[in-house]
């Protein structure tokens, strides 16, 4: 099993995007996914048609395997389930953790109850906290979209020397940029310089700004379902190729 | 509790617009069907899978296998197979237990179309899936709904799963099918239940006897011209033979002159069947007669068995012409019109004896004819005997087997296994000397005028003899012992109790 958070500090960069459009990439290549909606705001589950759950407020839920599972929901897509918003998921970072450990009861538990995804996938919200912190010790992987601007840019130090501050491992970090604009000076400028800069934590792959992502809002569903060929869906498919299996597709 | 897939046979046409008017905030999405494709309904002649509750379904080169509504599939052909024969795969292992000489056969045919649906709540979010599968035919329709649940929605599963039980209104398992599809279909049944009253007028059972099996071995002339499996001819012969042991174990029923004539007819319709039901047995124990006899020795048995498969193919094809005559049918026809009532026979001296009476009479008497028989069997006594006991016993079954309406079944469930293992091993050791016979008398046939046949087949059969031979004293020695068994004190009391009352 593993485990991918897709996180910022910062609000709008694409992460609900990343996390929709990630684990169905996932499940389409035979994987079984959950995707956690950690934003209260609801936004992973709204594009899934799930409806964000009222009654598992519950601050005890993660100590509950039972009602961790009841709360699941299957998603359209074969292999890709949802954990609906709204829950208080203080805990669930001892919760992942424990998920990992193959001997522990909890693991057991989820074997059994049919919860033993391959790749679970974090929406998380944006900001610092001790949930945050304990999620970049969780997770394998963390992928950080990164909007090529100096405003970003800014943002993205923040996390890294939060990183070192922490001592928490700097190679999880996996950034890419997102809303790619190549007519604009400023976007081409900034990738130039952050990949320098932040050389190895850099993906080769990006996310152009593309409206059909936008449009996601209105087919509420991943972009490869309602515009298989266009370039943004192309461009999900490269992300997840080089995530989970470090190809770079020549773009 | 993860919910299952749930499985629904819903009799008639769908009511689309019902099932959806009866689903609160739900709206399901049915597929357009897939093309029409044609199906065909497997099963054998005595139709075992139906009766253990599954349906067997070829079409367009695939077989589904519903038990308690839920499907396996192969891909694979299966009409005119042996189940054993299927290649390796769900379907085959569904049908363990399917009997080994009997091929699948159609039991009826229509059309079959294939659609999926989905059930979407007000943000057109799956909450339900499944497929339905629609089967027509000239009669009417079955539809077979798969419905699966998805994870999160228990509720609106049940609420479509109660739905669908609405329409199903009672039906389970394969039965509607069957009811649906083809309610015409008769179920064949090799031994059907004869009802006898205590004091029925004794000419009155062996008509209705006579009248049932004549019934049967009709039922399976089709089967034998067509060639589907050993055992609708095997079927034949043994409806014929029950109706033979009947006119002349029932001794006295009809007028001396008429038993005899009787006799006679039903010998000469068993006649020509003979030829092809040995060489059936023959060719079933092909795998086992080679296993008899060394690898050196089989060129010559295979010379042996493609002679016999050839003489099987001559042999049937005259017994079909003769099937197929007009006179053989009128024969039956008139048969069957005699026997339809018993006041077309000629009545016998005992014909009016009330049957409980006369039951015990038949089978007390025939009781002491083989204990006296089988007393006396030693080692040494001669083979002739030992065939004259089997007859007797067989007859004994025959009694016991027509009479059983009258009598308690659990008293003859114990009487009647250790006589059947008696039996078994008495008609084994019969097989084995009738095969050794028919072997020599093959061997005579393929040799020339100065008696030298081919060598290679000759050395086959006589170390085919040797063997058989061999297997035939081991069953003779057996003889002694499974009589002991049978000659219990409790199975004495039972027969004394039973059939000896007056005087026990
Ligand atoms: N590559 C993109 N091109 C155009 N619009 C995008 C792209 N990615 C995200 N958006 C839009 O930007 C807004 C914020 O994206 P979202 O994924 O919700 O960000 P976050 O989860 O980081 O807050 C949404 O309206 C979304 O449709
Ligand atoms: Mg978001």
């Amino acid at each position: 099993m593993k485990i991918i958070a897709c996180y910022s500090n910062k609000g709008g960069v694409g992460k609900t995007a990343t996390s929709v459009n990630l684990a169905y990439a996932y499940a389409m290549a035979g994987q079984t996914v959950l995707l956690c909606d950690l934003d209260a705001q609801g936004a992973a589950g709204f594009y899934f048609r799930v409806k964000p759950s009222k009654k598992l407020t519950d601050a005890r839920f993660f100590e509950d395997v039972e009602r961790f599972t009841a709360s699941i929901r299957a998603s359209d897509f074969e292999g890709l389930d949802v954990l609906p918003a709204n829950m208080t998921f203080r805990d669930f970072d001892v919760f992942l953790s424990r998920m990992r450990n193959k001997r522990s009861r909890l693991k057991k538990a989820l074997v059994s109850a049919g919860s033993d995804y391959d790749v679970i996938i974090l929406d998380c919200p944006p900001n610092f906290s001790t949930l945050s912190e304990n999620i970049f010790k969780a997770a394998d992987q963390i992928v950080v979209p990164v909007i090529p601007t100096t405003l970003s840019e800014r943002t993205f130090d923040q996390l890294v020397s939060f990183f070192d501050t922490k001592k928490l491992p700097k190679r999880k970090l996996k950034a890419f940029f997102s809303m790619v604009q190549r007519r604009k000076t400023l976007h081409l400028e900034t990738m130039d310089e952050m990949q320098k800069l932040y050389r190895k934590r850099f993906l080769h792959s990006s996310i152009p700004f593309a409206a059909d992502v936008e449009r996601m809002g209105q087919n509420r569903a991943p972009v490869s379902v309602f515009a298989p060929r266009s370039a943004a869906s192309a461009a999900y498919q490269a992300l997840y190729d080089e995530i989970e299996n470090g190809v770079v597709s020549s773009q | 509790m993860a919910l299952v897939e749930c499985f629904f046979v819903i009799p008639g046409a769908f009511d689309e617009a019902w099932f959806s008017g009866g689903l609160k905030g739900l709206d399901p999405r049915f597929e357009d069907a897939k093309p029409a494709q044609g199906f065909e309904i497997l099963d054998c002649h005595d139709q075992s899978l139906r009766a253990s509750g599954k349906v067997l379904i070829e079409s367009g080169g695939t077989l589904r296998l519903l038990h308690a509504g839920e499907p396996v599939t192969q891909r694979c052909k299966g009409k005119g197979k042996f189940a054993q024969d299927l290649p390796k795969g769900p379907v085959r292992d569904g049908l363990a237990g399917f009997p080994k000489l009997r091929a699948l056969m159609s039991m009826g045919a229509g059309q079959l179309e294939n659609r999926s649906f989905a059930i979407l709540d007000d943000l057109q979010k799956t909450q339900v899936r499944g497929s339905m599968m629609t089967l027509s035919s000239d009669y009417g329709q079955v539809s077979l709904v798969a419905v699966q649940p998805m994870r999160g929605y228990d509720r609106s599963f049940q609420a479509v799963c109660g739905k669908f039980d609405e329409m199903a209104a009672g039906a389970t398992g394969t039965e509607p099918l069957f009811q649906a599809l083809f309610p015409n279909l008769v179920v064949y049944k090799a031994k059907p239940q004869i009802s006898i009253g205590t004091q029925e007028p004794s000419i009155e059972v062996a008509t209705d006897i006579i009248r049932t099996y004549l019934a049967v071995a009709r039922q399976n002339e089709a089967g034998v011209l067509a060639d589907i499996d050993t055992e609708f001819l095997h079927d034949y012969r043994v409806s014929l033979r029950r109706v033979r042991s009947v006119i002349s174990l029932f001794k006295g029923v009809f007028s001396p002159d008429q038993t005899t004539a009787l006799k006679r007819e039903f010998s000469d319709l068993m006649a020509p069947t003979g030829r092809v039901r040995d060489l059936d047995v023959y060719l079933l124990e092909k795998d086992d007669y080679f296993d008899l006899i060394p690898p050196n020795l089989h060129e010559g048995a295979k010379a042996m068995f493609a002679q016999f498969e050839k003489e099987r193919a001559q042999a049937l094809s005259s017994l079909s012409r003769r099937f197929r005559t007009a006179s053989y049918d009128q024969q039956m026809n008139d048969l069957a019109a005699l026997f339809s009532d018993h006041g077309n026979l000629q009545p016998g001296e005992n014909a009016d004896r009330a049957a409980y009476e006369y039951a015990c009479a038949l089978i007390w008497k025939r009781y002491r004819k083989v204990c006296k028989l089988a007393r006396r069997i030693t080692p040494d006594t001669p083979d002739d005997d030992v065939h004259e006991l089997r007859i007797d016993c067989k007859k004994l079954r025959y009694l016991m087997e027509f009479f059983a309406p009258l009598f308690n079944a659990k008293a003859f469930k114990t009487i009647i296994k250790p006589l059947k293992k008696l039996q078994d091993n008495l008609g084994l050791f019969n097989d084995f000397s009738v095969q050794q016979e028919a072997l020599l008398r093959f061997v005579a046939q393929q040799s020339n005028n100065q008696g030298r046949a081919n060598a290679q087949i000759a050395m086959s059969v006589g170390g085919l003899i040797a063997v058989l031979n061999q297997r035939q004293r081991t069953e003779r020695d057996r003889v002694v012992a499974n009589f002991q068994h049978f000659d219990s004190p409790e199975i004495r009391h039972l027969f004394r109790s039973l059939f000896h009352k007056k005087e026990g």
